[in-house]
């Protein structure tokens, strides 16, 4: 087995579906340019409800991102996972064939069991009408069973219908830890590559909890912005007025390879996948601590995992979801870790224009790191004013995107549950 | 080359309905005492599917003593929490961390790291909705205005994929490396693999590896059975008249770390973790390839991993969940790789039933009881061998194992394929 730590692997292909943008380029233009993406929920009346605002993918062509068959079983954000995979081929000029697809792998962060409520109705009308659910009813003949619905609403269904679609059959799985899904599924990928066990690798994550039931979720909790008068306005990462966060959906793709091969046949290498760490907070399940412990520890590792010190990062793309609590732990953590460093490290939360995607979130922010790279561009955190009492020193990217040169940038994902992914980055 | 550490297996632990730790549910397979039984949860009197291995007459505070904490998780996360406590508990980590001199623990406790596979979510948790669909009557504005006063407000955070993680990780203080992984029937194998790699690449000193799932509710019944992969009766692995697969339910956990630490703090070594190999056949969510390509791929890596050829192998614990497909490719792949040559085979979902996420990490601990009792069991449900694949040697009978080391294969939906290579504590 090939164990070299410091096995290079490139960032040769990207796509993206996101709330400001359905491809990679426009999202990356919109992130630059501050333009929200939050906006009244359209997708249902959620009039009801004490959060009346989401971040929707916007005008999205469904019906053109596989064949029928294929699609029948997939959900919204397989949908947009079968998009952003294959804007990420296309821009790679590469993807598995019959004879390669055993050396190709696929990790994706996949969001949790989502289930419409049109296909919850269903169960209700037939097995619950009075609200007390009778399994019985559930057995009768005439009970609309649906075997594709039971499919899409599988696990990794999602994984599935990728390595099915693009024809991946090595080392394929799927993580989900809250909102580090998307940043842990590309850090199993950096492993697997380094482990030897593939040549090339589709690694991603998707998801979209805004129908009824993922926006009841998070509206019991809490933990979502009110501010539904001023959605543009309404995720402000990092400023001392932050009130929650504003739900998003979407999905980011990266095709990764082993730095010889993608140097080899001359592919556009946007940055290196240098490093990753992760820990577990063993704090509370939706917090993490005051204090920064366990996001500091996986800032240090992925450190560590790509040979890097504090002084050679100059970008965060930090996790940055407006609630109160994750921007005090993140600011805490990156204090710690940058040290002396932190005044000159720019750092930004693209939440603020995006919003949050979930497990999807940590996929789309190290492909918008990738992007930073290329181009030398620190995306603005939209709708940061003020800092928190103490945290002057922490160098928010306010009012617009800074042009400097990124040598190295690191790309935080905290979850519920405590699990905290940093992945890093470096110029080619 | 390779300087990777060789993994030592310090801890284990298991609950299913077959018995509270790895030791009882080991025995009643020997005994030939399966614990498929009538399903109690629910009314299944006019089921299609009336069977199901339960754990049944142990109060949830045997299983996790925390009371509050119950409130907060699902049943699944029970059988996972108190699996992960048990492999830790046994390993002697905590009795042995005890002892550090203080300051060394905080440390200690950061190298220690945390994989979980988990079955990802439950039908019937969106269930706490029908009162609320029931009272709304299709109005989605009063939808959203009755749903704080009609579901829980933690009613999230209960549903989680990743508490068992979460909550393994704070009772023991493991804080390290960690992911959640949620690929099906794959997940507990899958997480067995990915806690090895992060030891052999040194991201942790010890790592504690999880499987979990609680299947059993009417949905997920119905759905299995309107795709025929269920039996009515008994689940008959490898057997000509087999018709299906039963759920079980449970978790299992095995504890790691680096055979070098494992004898410095003179542990207890119950095995050796040897190798895994982990592939997709790309069919897409419920379809697998007849040819056996998958899991035949799987095991070719795995002995590729650990470095072994396959007449060093001296059992196979298959798959064997009973289904006519799965078992006729999974015979098919061991008969190619092993030819007349291959050890006893042998499986136990028809004493555990299928638990499907905490499969491949039950049959593992299984293996390695197996080995260190050198007894495979017999599979008594088994009557004639299919003659398409006769030459497998399956048996009703105990035999012993032909060395220390067993091959457990592990399959799920999305044509998903893991194969694991344990050793014995015999087997020097």
């Amino acid at each position: 087995m090939i164990m070299n730590q410091r096995t290079r692997i490139a960032i040769t292909g990207i796509g993206l579906v996101t709330p400001v943008g359905n491809d990679r380029e426009s999202t990356w233009k919109s992130l630059q340019e501050g333009r929200p993406g939050p906006g009244p929920i359209t997708t249902f009346d959620a009039s009801g409800f004490t959060t009346r605002i989401g971040s929707e993918v916007k005008n999205f062509d469904f019906d053109s991102v596989g064949p029928r068959k294929l699609l029948k079983q997939a959900s919204r954000c397989h949908h947009f996972a079968l998009a952003a995979a294959e804007e990420a081929f296309v821009d790679a000029g590469i993807r598995p064939q019959s004879a390669t697809g055993e050396r190709w792998g696929l990790a994706v962060g996949a969001g949790m069991m989502s289930i419409s409520l049109k296909e919850l109705d269903v169960v209700h009308r037939s097995c619950a009408p009075d609200g007390a659910f009778d399994a019985t009813r559930m057995a009768a003949p005439d009970y609309p069973a649906d075997p594709v619905y039971f499919c899409r609403t599988q696990c990794n269904a999602g994984l599935a219908l990728l390595a099915l679609h693009f024809g991946i059959r090595g080392y394929s799985t799927a993580v989900h830890t809250a909102c580090a899904s998307g940043g842990q599924a590309i850090g199993t990928a950096l492993k697997a590559m380094r482990r030897g066990l593939i040549d090339k690798m589709l690694v991603g994550g998707f998801d979209s909890m805004l129908n009824p039931i993922g926006l009841s979720s998070f509206c019991l909790l809490g933990a979502l912005s009110t501010d539904n008068e001023e959605p543009w306005r309404a995720s402000r990462p990092f400023d001392v007025t932050r009130n929650g966060f504003v739900l998003g959906e979407g999905a980011g793709f990266l095709i990764l390879e082993r730095w010889e091969e993608a140097i080899a046949r001359r592919a556009n290498i946007y940055a290196e996948l240098a490093g990753d760490g992760n820990s577990l907070s063993c704090y509370r399940i939706t917090d993490s601590p005051p204090d920064g412990d366990g996001p500091i520890q996986a800032i240090r590792q992925s450190l560590a995992s790509a040979g890097l010190r504090p002084e050679d990062i100059d970008y965060v793309n930090a996790h940055g979801t407006s609630t109160q609590m994750n921007d005090q732990s993140e600011c805490a953590a990156l204090k710690v870790v940058l040290g002396e460093h932190l005044p000159r490290v720019s750092i930004s939360s693209t939440k603020g224009c995006m919003g949050h995607l979930i497990a999807a979130a940590g996929a789309v922010e190290a492909a918008v790191c990738a992007l930073a790279i290329r181009d030398g561009i620190a995306p603005v955190s939209a709708n940061f004013q003020t800092p928190d009492p103490g945290n002057e020193a922490v160098n928010i990217v306010a009012g617009q995107s800074r042009r400097i040169p990124i040598r190295a940038a690191l790309s935080n994902s905290l979850g519920f549950g405590g699990s905290n992914s940093c992945l890093t980055f470096r110029q080619p | 080359m390779s300087t990777s550490p060789r993994i030592a297996i310090t801890g284990s632990g298991a609950v299913c309905g077959a018995g509270l730790n790895p030791q009882t549910i080991f025995d009643a397979i020997l005994e030939g005492r399966s614990a498929v039984g009538p399903i109690h949860y629910w009314d299944a009197t006019d089921w299609p599917i009336q069977v199901a291995a339960q754990i049944t007459g142990i109060k949830d505070q045997v299983l996790v003593d925390d009371r509050k904490l119950h409130k907060s998780i699902s049943r699944t996360d029970l059988f996972g929490i108190y699996a992960g406590d048990e492999a830790i508990k046994s390993s002697g980590v905590p009795a042995f961390r005890t002892a550090l001199p203080e300051a060394e623990v905080p440390g200690f406790n950061d190298r220690s790291g945390l994989v979980v596979g988990s079955g990802g979510g439950s039908y019937q948790v969106n269930y706490d909705f029908f009162p609320l669909l029931s009272s709304s009557k299709g109005d989605m504005v009063r939808f959203g205005q009755e749903l704080a006063s009609s579901v829980h407000p933690m009613w999230l955070l209960r549903i989680l994929p990743n508490n068992v993680l979460c909550h393994v990780g704070i009772r023991n203080h493991f804080k390290g490396t960690n992911a959640c992984i949620t690929n099906q029937c794959a997940s507990g194998a899958l997480a067995l693999a990915e806690a090895a790699a992060s030891l052999k690449i040194g991201e942790a000193d010890r790592i504690v590896a999880v499987g979990h799932d609680a299947p059993i509710e009417p949905e997920a019944v119905l759905g299995y059975h309107q795709l025929g992969l269920l039996s009515a009766d008994v689940l008959r692995p490898f057997d000509a008249r087999r018709t299906g697969t039963i759920f079980g339910e449970g978790a299992a956990a095995l504890a790691l770390e680096p055979l070098e630490s494992a004898q410095a703090r003179q542990a207890t070594v119950i095995g050796e973790f040897l190798g895994s190999g982990a592939v997709s056949e790309a069919t897409g969510i419920v379809q697998l390839r007849a040819d056996g390509d998958g899991p035949a791929r799987a095991i070719a890596l795995a002995l590729a991993d650990a470095g072994i050829s396959p007449d060093e192998v001296g059992m196979i614990v298959a798959h064997g969940n009973g289904t006519p497909n799965s078992d006729a490719s999974e015979a098919a792949a061991i008969l190619r790789m092993f030819g007349d040559k291959a050890p006893p085979v042998t499986a136990f979902k028809w004493a555990t039933g299928h638990t499907l996420a905490a499969a491949g990490t039950l049959d593992t601990v299984l293996a390695l009881e197996a080995l260190n009792r050198e007894a495979v069991p017999g599979i008594p449900t088994l009557h004639q061998v299919d003659p398409s694949f006769a030459a497998l040697p399956v048996s009703r009978e105990i035999r012993p194992p032909r060395s220390g080391i067993a091959l457990i294969i592990c399959r799920g939906f999305g044509g998903m394929n893991v194969a694991l290579l344990v050793r014995g504590s015999t087997g020097s």
